[in-house]
């Protein structure tokens, strides 16, 4: 079985990928880690506009959030952690991410435009807004 | 190579590129982040690239994209498909006529596919009107390093096989 080789511009563009992979995971774990580890804000946005902010931290009970645009979706809301629940689009990627927890996590439905992101502390917005 | 001949050829090739994203999209992914995917029919993208050039591939892709969506990809993923898609085409053609002697079929096809995955991200953060979309490119290059290997170890057998079958001469 003669398989086609790996030639040298290979071995260049597989570096190049690999640093760029190498960077892209530093800048982003840089950004998790930046700032206090307390202070996590859950936004939930469609497009650009910000849905609700919920300060995770000071949730007593979980809770649903219903969005509805294109298609619907379910989020729940625990003390410390959000996610999406359930939706009614094909691909359920949304779903699929499952908790977020962290900082910098994030969960995205590109066909509904919607998204929740986790933020540090964010000097717009307090507990609960919009 | 007469023209109908071509054509035909060119039709047949639309026709697997579809039927192989049809099957991707029947095999259940559980990715948590969106954009990852096998990339089948980019097999054929690069067949056709190495046996025809640079404007047949495009119009295979163009077609695949619109015939695709049709059959369920939704506009959003036409868009999405389309804008991979064509960077992906021109790179890997760029790569192969400027580059095949330092490049071989599997380098070019991850080429492809990273720069697939890097289109649709730059896509992404428009439609969601958020810049922290590209925090999930690493994520995406290294699935594109992956699925690019074995859409080129694919597109290498296929290659082997249709100069062996004597069709295009």
């Amino acid at each position: 079985m003669s398989m086609n080789m790996l030639k040298k511009g290979d071995i260049i563009l597989l570096g190049i990928i690999a640093a760029a992979i190498v960077i892209s995971f530093a800048v982003v774990s840089t950004y998790k880690r930046s700032g206090k580890d307390t202070d996590k804000v859950a936004v939930i946005k469609m497009k650009d506009e910000i849905i609700k902010s919920i300060d995770l931290s000071t949730v007593s009970q979980p809770q649903q959030i219903e969005i509805s645009g294109k298609y619907i979706q379910v989020i729940l809301v625990e003390r410390g952690r959000i996610r999406f629940l359930d939706a009614d689009c094909p691909d359920k990627i949304c779903v699929n991410t499952a908790w977020l927890s962290e900082k910098g996590d994030m969960a995205v439905c590109i066909p509904n435009s919607t998204m929740i992101k986790i933020e540090g502390q964010s000097d717009k917005v307090d507990a609960v807004t919009h | 190579m007469n023209k109908t001949k071509r054509i035909v050829i060119l039709s047949l090739m639309v026709a697997q590129a579809l039927v192989l994203s049809l099957i991707e999209s029947w095999i259940p992914l559980p990715s948590p982040v969106p954009g990852v995917k096998l990339g089948l029919a980019n097999i054929i993208t690069v067949t056709v690239i190495i046996f025809y050039g640079f404007k047949d591939a495009l119009s295979v892709v163009l077609v695949r994209c619109i015939l695709s969506s049709i059959f369920g990809g939704g506009f959003t993923g036409f868009f999405f498909s389309m804008a991979g898609g064509i960077l992906s085409t021109i790179v890997m053609y760029v790569l192969y006529s400027r580059g095949s002697k330092v490049f071989s079929i599997i380098g070019i096809s991850i080429a492809g596919a990273v720069a697939h995955n890097i289109g649709q991200t730059i896509i992404a953060s428009f439609v969601m009107k958020d810049v922290a979309i590209f925090m999930i490119l690493p994520v995406l290059l290294i699935s594109g390093v992956v699925m690019g290997f074995f859409v080129g170890l694919c597109s290498s057998f296929l290659e082997r096989t249709l100069r062996n079958s004597k069709i295009f001469t």
